[in-house]
């Protein structure tokens, strides 16, 4: 269950893969990309709003968010991602970044440099294409998320952030017996979810209450997945997995 | 500014205790709510559950009192007029 064990490349070449089917030739071309892992410390930026990156992460280890801040100071997190994502993919296209990333828990992450990405999508088109779907489906989970924070109430809220977090992970291998961590404070889940840490707190209890999720610690428990999906509103179809993401 | 404020009582579905608070002009400008001492977030704190006009769309803050909650409501509606 531990992201860590594998090589750099590996759990971004299953992430891709799970989106994008690779030919055992394109997986060996990722393979082949050199990695630089670096170590983060939780609540740490990665990347800030403004920087014009000359490399790419992809996380291998832990949670980050994708943020960005009011004038007064006021934080919305736009996404968060899992192990085997590129968070910052968008900088080999555009030069400036216009958005923070931040780890949310401690990070492990894979550093790879823009010309080595851009000499293995010259070399291998279907790889290009692979990077292309990744940033599409990243927009499509934004466009969910906006209807999400947007119009829906903060318990079926909640209980569609949860469903979309324990798919995700499930696809790297993250999710065992029911069961995920997500070293998330309460307050980084209200800024997540446009809402009130008090009113998360409460949403939490009464989840806890409705036997719709346990916790401990850090981990989270789903016992009726087909419940957490209903209450969420949760229809998987805009991760667009190849093979059917149902929990 | 002096604010007046009426006790009320609130569905939160975790609370009831509350106060409505009215600006000089006795127009309700929010409402808090003390919070639950199970609450984890902020226990028997009083939080700005709903504010109006200049207080909406504040961040959701939570204080140790009705004194200091009502301050820092009267520091808000200051700042707009």
């Amino acid at each position: 269950m531990k992201a860590g064990l594998h090589s750099p490349q590996t759990l971004m070449i299953r992430k891709l893969d799970s989106i994008f089917p690779l030919s055992a030739e394109e997986r060996q071309a990722l393979q082949g990309l050199p990695v630089q892992v670096t170590l983060f410390k939780a609540d740490q930026d990665i990347v800030r709003i403004g920087d014009r990156p000359s490399q790419c992460c992809v996380l291998l280890e832990g949670f980050t968010q994708v943020y960005k801040l009011t004038a007064e100071g006021k934080r919305q997190i736009m996404a968060l991602h899992v192990p085997g994502d590129i968070p910052d993919l968008q900088s080999l296209h555009l030069k400036v970044l216009d958005n923070s990333v931040a780890t949310i828990c401690p990070c492990t992450l894979g550093f790879i440099q823009h010309e080595d990405m851009r000499r293995v999508c010259e070399r291998y088109p279907r790889i290009a294409a692979a990077f292309w779907r990744e940033t599409l489906v990243d927009a499509s989970i934004f466009r969910e998320w906006l209807l999400n924070i947007g119009r829906r109430e903060a318990y079926t809220r909640l209980a569609h952030f949860l469903c979309e977090f324990l798919v995700r992970l499930k696809v790297v291998g993250l999710v065992e017996d029911d069961t995920f961590d997500l070293p998330i404070t309460q307050v980084e889940l209200a800024d997540a979810i446009a809402t009130s840490n008090v009113h998360v707190n409460r949403v939490l209890q009464a989840m806890r209450a409705n036997g719709l999720i346990q916790t401990r610690g850090t981990q989270v428990i789903v016992p009726d997945w087909e419940r957490l999906k209903e209450e969420g509103e949760f229809d998987p179809l805009y991760l667009h997995l190849q093979q059917e993401g149902d929990a | 500014m002096s604010l007046t404020h009426q006790p009320v009582r609130v569905n939160t579905g975790f609370e009831e205790e509350g106060v409505l608070v009215f600006d000089e002009r006795h127009r309700l400008v929010a409402v808090l709510v003390r919070l639950s001492d199970r609450n984890e977030v902020a226990p028997g704190q009083w939080f700005l559950e709903a504010g109006f006009g200049p207080l909406s769309g504040a961040s959701y803050p939570a204080f140790a009192d009705l004194d200091v909650a009502q301050e820092w409501i009267s520091r808000r509606l200051a700042l707009r007029v």
